[in-house]
């Protein structure tokens, strides 16, 4: 049985992957020339790699379309529902250091908590004629954590793929749900995150689909054990 | 076997509906996804099947009927008190059962008589089943919003904790852990000395005017969200909140109220025990509470078959008195959900304020349950799983 690894293709994410696994006695090299999406890993014949985006990665290793990817855990737990029963978090790798974060107008000195933000979400309706509005892209998340952790029901989730900070001074949402990993963008756009607003605390990690044939696989456990290894 | 035709039943149904002062409406299967989302909260989304039209508005298939026969009224104009029945498909995303099943159901919409209207809406219910179950017991659990929010009120908080309590009403574990907050103290920390001088000198304009200054410097719109005067008014409300606490006493006494389950029989009688016990003017709620009482028993409805559980709500901010669930006795399935929801109209965009109270029937529960009884007279000892689940919506 072929192992197939998904791993990003570009960027930061790409050079330190590929690093990682190459301290784990895996190197890794392009198939054809450096910008082939394909790849191999030396000395292991079993194993190929696919060089995909890092979203498409966490909806691969969902699917089992490949066997373990390199992705952050925020993509693994928005992308997919269940996500533990469907994959395991095999290691984390160190690197991609990122929070999802609750966060609102610094101008907002009434709200700290979420308890704060369930009083002001519960009286919007009624005093602008709307529900709180937050611009995020994480839905899944969101959700989570509002209504399944707090138990706030009335908000409305404004889909946002790109500035979000931006959202609440534009008057596009009220608070924004977003991934940060120093604050800097928030503090730039006078947001705060909540005391008890930090969603999860991600970073990239070796995420493996789980599947009956991996059980008792040598490479598979090989491939775990060498990464473990060096993290 | 899921229920993709319309159950046989469904003409008793609809039987039982025309002698009962209804008018029969129908709604489009493909519904504006807004009203949903916005009556029922985001979490509805992934319980719901979702699309788009070419112009990027969110449509969605029928989740209930409740919010669309409400709309309906509202834009026919039609004027009340006036009672809908419908019966027709509707369309969730579940884990156990099919998507797809049938629903049927009253609205009865602008009866001022809350009570009467409450016990009429119940017998509606029981008959229907009695009709499509004939022969067989039915146990029924009521809740009230009103009584609750009654007696957080009589326990003195402030009103900010008062809302907080009210909006997890029917949430066991988010009620839980406001309760058990309560016991202690929340300060407010990390405002400026500037801000600080302004609400110890009480100053509330001026400190208005700093906020607006202040989102006028960082770019921020004034007029798009929350209004510096709104912020003023709750970091005020906030600080008298953060030295409140429930004593041991009244905390007790809020424990004590929300494990209360009773027969209807004997639930005037231990309401009325608790007000006085506890020391709490409960008087106005109380009477509300009996008067349904009393119209039940006048409807005709069978006391003796109905459970007051006193934590019984549900969390939305539309149900404003009684809810009430309908199983066979013995059994978990919910076959019929129901409650007053005397918010929703206005809410929806009605000018003036109308109440209403409404229950849904589950046939495909409604039709498990026959079948069931069918399978018990070879097979002893079978029981259907329970779908029941928090969250839906009736």
């Amino acid at each position: 049985m072929t192992i197939t690894i998904g791993l990003p293709s570009k960027g930061r994410m790409k050079e330190d992957a590929s690093a990682i696994f190459e301290r784990a006695g895996m190197k890794i090299v392009a198939v054809g020339n450096d910008r082939s999406y394909r790849g191999r890993v030396e000395g292991f014949d079993d194993v190929e790699i696919a060089f995909l985006s890092a979203s498409e990665i966490s909806r691969e290793i969902g699917n089992g379309t490949v066997d373990f990817g390199v992705t952050g855990e925020d993509l693994i737990r928005e992308g997919l529902s269940e996500a533990d029963r469907r994959v395991e978090i095999a290691a984390r790798l160190g690197f991609g250091h990122a929070d999802v974060v609750v966060a609102v107008p610094d101008i907002w000195l009434d709200v700290e908590t979420m308890a704060d933000l369930g009083d002001v979400a519960a009286e919007f309706r009624a005093r602008h004629g709307r529900r709180l509005a937050i611009a995020t892209k994480y839905w899944r998340l969101t959700q989570q954590h509002f209504s399944s952790q707090h138990g706030i029901q009335l908000y409305r989730i404004v889909e946002s793929l790109g500035a979000t900070e931006g959202a609440p001074a534009a008057g596009q949402a009220d608070i924004i749900v977003d991934i940060t990993s120093t604050g800097s963008t928030l503090k730039a756009n006078h947001l705060k995150v909540l005391s008890d607003g930090v969603i999860l605390r991600s970073e990239a990690c070796l995420v493996r689909a789980r599947k009956p044939e991996h059980e008792g696989n040598a490479t598979v456990a090989k491939i775990v054990e060498a990464v473990r290894g060096v993290v | 076997m899921p229920l993709i035709d319309m159950p046989d039943f469904a003409p008793a149904i609809l039987e039982e509906f025309a002698g009962r002062n209804t008018t029969r409406v129908d709604t489009p299967v493909i519904q504006p996804a807004e009203p949903f989302l916005d009556m029922a909260g985001e979490d509805l989304r992934r319980r719901i099947f979702l699309t788009e039209n070419e112009r990027g508005e969110s449509l969605c298939l029928r989740p209930e009927f409740t919010i669309p026969v409400c709309l309906r009224h509202i834009e026919t104009v039609t004027g009340t008190p006036k009672r809908y029945a419908y019966l027709g498909e509707v369309f969730r995303q579940r884990r156990e059962g099919a998507n797809e099943f049938y629903q049927a159901g009253l609205e009865d919409l602008g009866d001022t008589d809350a009570a009467t209207a409450d016990a009429r809406i119940v017998a509606d219910a029981l008959a229907c089943l009695h009709r499509v179950l004939p022969g067989r017991a039915f146990a029924v659990t009521i809740g009230d919003q009103a009584v609750f929010e009654a007696v957080v009120a009589a326990l003195g908080l402030p009103s900010g904790w008062q809302r907080r309590l009210v909006r997890a009403f029917g949430q066991t574990d988010v009620l839980e852990a406001i309760i058990a907050r309560l016991a202690k103290p929340e300060p407010v920390a990390g405002l400026s000395p500037e801000v600080e001088g302004l609400l110890e000198a009480g100053d509330d304009a001026a400190l208005a005017r700093h906020l607006h200054d202040e989102m006028e410097r960082t770019g921020y719109l004034t007029n798009a969200s929350r209004a510096p005067e709104e912020i003023v008014r709750r970091l005020k409300e906030k600080r008298l909140l953060a030295g409140a606490s429930l004593d041991a006493a009244k905390l007790d006494a809020l424990k004590e109220f929300l494990s209360i389950n009773v027969s209807l029989r004997y639930a005037p009688g231990v309401l009325a025990d608790f007000a006085r016990s506890a020391g709490l003017p409960l008087d106005a709620a109380i009477a509300g509470f009996d008067a349904r009482v009393a119209a039940l028993s006048a409807a005709g409805a069978s006391l003796a078959d109905i459970t007051w559980r006193a934590a019984f709500g549900r969390p939305l901010d539309y149900y404003t008195g009684l809810v009430f669930e309908v199983t066979v006795r013995g059994e978990h399935d919910v076959l019929v959900g129901g409650g007053r929801y005397d918010r929703m109209l206005t809410l929806l965009g009605a000018k003036e304020h109308i109440p209403a109270v409404g229950f849904s029937m589950w046939l495909d529960r409604i039709q498990k349950a026959k079948e069931g009884a069918a399978i018990r007279k070879v097979e002893a000892g079978f029981r259907t799983e329970s779908p029941r689940k928090s969250g839906e919506l009736r």
